[in-house]
């Protein structure tokens, strides 16, 4: 047991999504197994000592990876919180505004920043979701691991080429305009990954016991999936589709290239620029002797920041809500 | 039990839409009187990208055009002038800023993409002022000769023989002469070092352009760097946008063209411009501005930046809404306010011409 508890506790200080793998695979583990942590005897001075060093180096390693997390979220919140409780930030754009003038509104940056947001995920969850199921149900053989392959290039893909190839599809090739849109389905192509190994990953963490007892009664195979397993495993989908949204809505490269940026609200997907915050603080950036720039620039950022954390608040309160009760 | 939660993750982030959607663009300024939907305002949206030397006037420009007509709206990205013209010719937007001229092969692709020549209009003219930090000289001369050697390094004291003999009259300090260049790559350095190139002739040894190639003094990262570190060492002096000089309260250097020293103002940029040769024909007015003028009154060291048009669009609405603007860009009024940015205003000769080739913009 022991030896499984520092697996875990290895694994927990993976990536997002490798911690909320050890999660849900514990309170899985819990409606089973609950036995006490083992007691530990006082073992000889040099295990003591190797015990002591490893204690320090591990808080020490800790407090070291906070110091940019903290440094950086304090330095935003200090340099940027000044405009946002002005009531026209959250109610007006920059149209008429520049780099000298100070303050305006960043209202029109946010809503373009959530409705690409939502778009892509309208569009990246259900073919992540449904692709997960595919591989995690029904894959088997030749398809399933061609599939598996793409989704593991596809995350290795840096947002840079996605937006290019976006840019190469829709304007080079087709001479279409840079629009909203065209954002959206960059963004999509690195959304999907982050979707389908997360979605797949919960999948799998479903326990077999439920799948064949739902079949034991007689209930057809796509019954089960979307009565039996998806629910279960609803809460840990969410969250993944929260970290890819986190990271698309983060995300720099395809807006700079295929959204540029308008002071203006606009929220045609398929007409015209369409601002976004990440935009937004690119355009302050450059005007580094402006005091006026550089203190709207920091206020985007913060937003940026607010944005992402309620997002993951709102699907935090929906999993919960949402987890399946005995 | 997932169809509630999905409900009310909807309900969420709908709500969140609904939270950003209840924004407005009014920015709008307490009298609805100025000029509200005059004959001239039409409706619509522009896109242009280019230039980052004339972001300033532009998007003043810009912002005076939008209060007038409300209908509109023009974006301008300053993704700097080589970015503009690709965009330009990929038809991505609907007029460029550059500031330099088409090359043949380019004017051909954006002729291609108009379907009908594409024109350049200058709107901008940005001076480039050599300020000197010298609490004991009032007024400086300068000629490009003196100007070449001092930011080489060749002259490093004030009391030089070179500069007291532009400067009869006037007691100069025996103060070391502090360099300072710009660090970063710029459309001002590549402005003066032309300049310099073209006036000074062999006195200027190095190569011109947006990087600046001397040795001597001290780089420093944009106009605002350059001017602070001039404005802290007596004996400090560099070369800036105009609006720099002036407010951090630089001496600013006259320059001698050879027919006696010039000020810099909008008239004597008025000068050099008018002086400059039409390089295209008709209605295109890609200048070649003549750097080595010898025009009395005539401020030498000059930027131009152009938009760049299609001479008849495809959309005529689009063409409408361009002549709009342009044609309050170019008007007195606003070429005046962009005097305040450190921008001269166009003689108006040369405005004249301007305006007749917008008029005819299809």
């Amino acid at each position: 047991m022991s030896a499984t508890s520092a697996a875990e506790t290895t694994e927990a200080t993976g990536t997002p999504l490798a911690r909320l793998v050890a999660a849900r695979r514990a309170a899985y583990r819990a409606d089973v197994v609950t036995d006490d942590p083992p007691q530990l005897t006082r073992g000889s001075a040099s295990r003591r000592l190797t015990d002591q060093v490893a204690r320090v180096v591990m808080w020490a390693s800790f407090g070291l990876a906070m110091v940019p997390l903290v440094w950086i979220l304090g330095t935003v919140v200090a340099r940027g919180y000044e405009l946002l409780l002005a009531s026209s930030w959250w109610t007006l754009s920059q149209r008429n505004i520049n780099a000298a003038d100070v303050g305006g509104g960043a209202v029109h940056a946010i809503q373009g920043t959530l409705i690409q947001a939502a778009v892509t995920a309208a569009i990246s969850v259900p073919l992540g979701i449904f692709t997960a199921i595919h591989l995690v149900e029904y894959g088997r053989g030749r398809l399933a691991r061609a599939v598996s392959f793409m989704v593991d290039i596809l995350s290795g893909v840096p947002s840079i080429v996605a937006a290019l190839f976006i840019y190469a599809v829709w304007v080079t090739t087709f001479g279409f305009q840079r629009i909203g849109f065209a954002v959206c389905l960059s963004l999509v192509l690195l959304m999907i990954p982050v979707v389908v190994r997360s979605t797949e990953e919960m999948l799998k963490l479903v326990p077999n016991g439920l799948r064949e007892g739902s079949y034991a009664l007689g209930v057809p195979k796509w019954i089960t999936i979307t009565r039996i397993v998806l629910p279960t495993a609803f809460s840990g989908i969410v969250t993944g589709v929260m970290l890819g949204l986190a990271r698309v809505m983060g995300e720099t490269a395809p807006l700079l290239i295929l959204g540029p940026y308008t002071k203006s609200i606009a929220t045609n997907l398929f007409d015209g620029y369409m601002p976004t915050l990440p935009t937004m603080i690119n355009q302050d950036r450059t005007e580094i002797g402006l005091d006026s720039a550089m203190e709207r620039m920091w206020a985007t950022a913060l937003t940026l920041i607010l944005i992402v954390l309620a997002l993951n608040l709102i699907g935090r309160w929906a999993a919960r809500r949402s987890s399946v009760r005995r | 039990m997932t169809t509630r939660s999905s409900a009310i993750i909807i309900v969420a982030m709908s709500g969140a839409l609904a939270l950003g959607a209840c924004g407005s663009d009014a920015t709008k300024t307490g009298t609805a009187a100025t000029g509200t939907a005059a004959s001239d305002c039409p409706t619509g949206t522009l896109k242009a990208e280019g230039s980052s030397a004339q972001k300033n006037a532009i998007e003043a420009a810009i912002k005076s055009f939008q209060t007038k007509c409300s209908g509109t709206t023009i974006n301008y990205a300053a993704t700097g002038s080589g970015a503009g013209i690709k965009q330009f010719i990929a038809g991505q937007v609907d007029f460029g800023g550059s500031d330099s001229t088409l090359k043949d092969d380019e004017a051909a692709s954006a002729a291609t993409t108009c379907a009908s020549p594409a024109w350049h209009l200058p709107m901008v003219t940005g001076p480039v002022g050599i300020a000197y930090n010298l609490p004991s000289v009032s007024s400086l001369v300068l000629n490009a000769d003196v100007t070449a050697k001092i930011f080489l390094g060749q002259i490093t004291m004030w009391n030089d023989p070179a500069i007291a003999a532009l400067n009869s009259g006037t007691t100069l300090p025996a103060t070391k002469i502090s360099v300072f260049f710009r660090s970063d790559e710029s459309g001002t350095t590549d402005n003066f070092t032309k300049y310099l190139k073209a006036a000074a002739g062999t006195a200027w040894t190095v190569e011109s352009g947006k990087k600046w190639n001397g040795t001597a003094g001290e780089g420093k990262p944009q106009n605002a760097g350059v001017a602070t570190a001039a404005k802290s060492v007596e004996g400090g002096i560099s070369y800036m946008e105009w609006s720099y000089v002036t407010q951090n309260k630089l001496g600013l250097a006259k320059i001698d063209n050879g027919s006696g020293p010039v000020e810099l103002t909008s008239a004597s940029v008025g000068k050099m411009i008018e002086t400059a040769t039409q390089k295209g024909t008709g209605n295109d007015l890609s200048l070649t501005l003549d750097y080595a003028t010898k025009t009395p009154g005539a401020y030498p060291i000059n930027l131009v930046t152009y938009e760049i048009v299609c001479s008849k669009y495809k959309d005529a609405a689009k063409g409408k809404l361009v002549k709009s603007f342009l044609t309050h860009f170019v008007s007195a009024d606003v070429q005046k306010s962009l005097e305040a940015l450190g921008y001269a205003a166009l003689p108006s000769s040369v405005s004249a011409k301007i305006t007749a080739a917008v008029a005819a913009i299809g």
